[in-house]
């Protein structure tokens, strides 16, 4: 209690163990997992020396970088003892992040040269190292989490065609990066992506959720049709290999009009719809995602998404934020509080409406515009996760396509385990 | 701090034809009990529980077991009235990985189409022998004035 009477005099960032302790309802390893993302983690060489090619996940097929800028066996992501995910990328140490190393014999989250947490790393999946009919290594074309199939449908994202792509977006680079380094198709064919899940589908009890996310598609006789072409028939040729109408899916995409959101629910297995808005606030929207404000604009982004509600139902669709960006300059939040107050209020909008809001923790990766500037406090990530979560509750939206098992990437959509609706 | 469970009561409850029931607790403190036959304890002493259902009561509970550092119970009750209990905590629950797809195929061979939501893993703390003839004889060691005095009258009293 000392320490956090001190904090709070001195006014400093809480540290983990003082936001744990302030915060006694939220669970310490959501809280863990949040600063986990927040620092990101470093791999001692014998953490990778215990990395078991043929039985954990490595680094693949990320549309993202990492935060270290290399393309380099390490283990995908990591484990909690609770079942969650923390999805991290490796961060260089001078950036101050968890180390992850041995502690008798079994990888463990360090802070401060203490052991204070096990992690395992996530299990490999039985196709990655198949061939496709194209003689494409399957994990090339759909990558997994540990409940999760990834499907990536293409690495390019025209928002990027006149500079216009978001503030904290490598998606080009990585695009780069993916095709000379490890020969990732840049445009995937819909019938091998549906030859690969037949594939991973052999494996039992491994996936519960079946996923699909590239960057936004202006080109088209509506903008964005194409988009919304492509992604209808890698999910109608998906589609093929079930005995049910409807499959456990998400696809996050570009805020999509009437008719396509209508076309994308009635001719596809889909179940649920994401369309990022990334950040909530029109001013910041417009200054961090140029090419989302000039191909849509904020309201009409929050209008689609509402309209998706009557065409998914409720509780079948969410919007993403990168959190943190909120505060960066220029024009960000003067301080955490009001930027909790905005977002929470432009949150409960939304999910009276029926559209929930998730985040993940904003990572500043090297080559974007921002990715100089520091991320939020683990504070206001807690805070902002409680207060997430309590709209859900409050409005009563389920979250099960997006949670700690279907994603993962959400401390917000962690705590949902206890809802009992 | 974890204790062993004794050799004879590990024998009891990876019996199948024992009743096990695991008692969680929600969020008001009330308790909640399910006869759970997926119970059993592996080979480092720890009790495995196989969840079918994610949204069910008791998973719900063993999360804010898991997060909030309480406790479980489960009471084992076999033939002959031999009956125990262990108070644990759940210390790890796995959702994907080896050990879940083994309990994944086992379970589906035994019951046909379910699904799995997870295995938990949880750890003993305390192990108390719930048989009627164990809990008498710790009475009355522990509490002389605890008896009626008709069962200690010699068999063969009279009044002469
Ligand atoms: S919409 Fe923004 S975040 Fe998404 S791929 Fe395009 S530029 Fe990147």
């Amino acid at each position: 209690m000392a320490n956090l009477n001190l904090a709070i005099k001195e006014n400093r960032p809480l540290s983990r163990a003082e936001v744990t302790e302030k915060y006694p309802d939220i669970p310490p390893l959501v809280i863990l997992k949040a600063d986990v993302q927040r620092r990101g983690v470093h791999y001692s060489e014998a953490a990778l020396g215990a990395l078991d090619l043929e039985l954990h996940a490595t680094t693949g097929t990320h549309i993202f970088g990492a935060r270290d800028g290399k393309i380099a066996a390490r283990p995908e992501s990591l484990l909690l003892r609770d079942g969650s995910s923390i999805i991290t990328t490796p961060t260089p140490l001078e950036l101050d992040p968890y180390l992850v190393d041995l502690h008798e014999g079994r990888p463990f989250l360090f802070e401060d040269g203490e052991p204070v947490e096990e992690v395992d790393y996530w299990p490999r999946p039985d196709f990655y190292d198949k061939t496709s009919s194209s003689g494409t290594l399957m994990q090339n074309v759909v990558s997994a989490r540990p409940q999760r199939l990834n499907i990536f449908p293409y690495r390019y994202c025209t928002f990027w065609n006149n500079g216009n792509g978001c503030s904290f977006c490598d998606i080009v680079t990585q695009m780069k990066k993916g095709k000379e380094e490890l020969g990732i198709p840049a445009r995937l064919d819909p019938l091998e992506v549906k030859e690969v899940v037949w594939e991973a589908l052999l494996e039992p009890g491994r996936y519960a959720a079946l996923f699909l996310t590239a960057g936004s598609n202006v080109a088209g006789k509506r903008a964005f049709d194409e988009e919304v072409d492509y992604y209808i028939e890698i999910l109608q040729r998906v589609g093929e290999l079930f005995s049910v109408p409807k499959i456990p899916s998400q696809l996050i995409g570009t805020a999509f009009d009437d008719g396509q959101l209508e076309r994308l629910y009635r001719e596809t297995p889909l179940t649920s719809y994401t369309a990022d808005i990334e950040v909530l606030g029109e001013e910041l929207f417009n200054r961090h995602c140029p090419g989302k404000a000039e191909w849509i604009g904020y309201k009409e982004w929050k209008r689609r998404l509402v309209r998706a509600v009557d065409i998914f139902g409720p509780g079948r669709v969410n919007t993403g934020l990168v959190a943190g960006v909120e505060l960066t300059s220029p024009g960000g939040y003067k301080n955490e509080d009001e930027a909790l107050a905005r977002t929470l209020e432009e949150a409960e909008d939304l999910a009276s409406q029926g559209v929930s809001t998730v985040y993940i923790v904003w990572s500043p990766r090297p080559g974007t515009a921002i990715g100089d500037q520091k991320n939020a406090s683990l504070e206001y990530y807690a805070r902002l996760a409680a207060g997430l979560h309590g709209l859900r509750g409050k409005y009563r939206l389920p979250i099960g396509f997006d949670d700690y098992r279907r994603c993962g990437n959400h401390p917000d959509s962690d705590l949902s385990r206890l809802h009992n609706f | 701090m974890a204790t062993a469970i004794p050799g004879d009561l590990i024998e009891l409850l990876n019996d199948p034809a024992a009743t096990k029931v695991l008692a969680t607790v929600d969020e008001d403190g009330v308790p909640h009990l399910a006869v759970k036959q997926s119970l059993y304890v592996d080979v480092a002493g720890r009790l495995v529980y196989t969840e079918l259902l994610e949204s069910s009561r008791s998973n719900r509970n063993l999360v804010r077991s898991i997060w909030f550092g309480k406790s479980v119970s489960v009471i084992v009750s076999g033939a002959g009235g031999r009956s125990f209990q262990v108070k644990g905590k759940p210390v790890k629950t796995h959702i994907s990985g080896p050990l879940f797809r083994k309990h994944y195929l086992e379970i589906r061979s035994l019951l046909g189409d379910v699904d799995v939501a997870a295995v938990w893993i949880i750890e003993p703390q305390e192990v108390i022998d719930g048989s009627y003839a164990a809990r008498s004889a710790e009475e009355r060691a522990k509490f002389p004035f605890f008896d009626h005095l008709d069962r200690l009258v010699k068999p063969a009293a009279t009044a002469a």
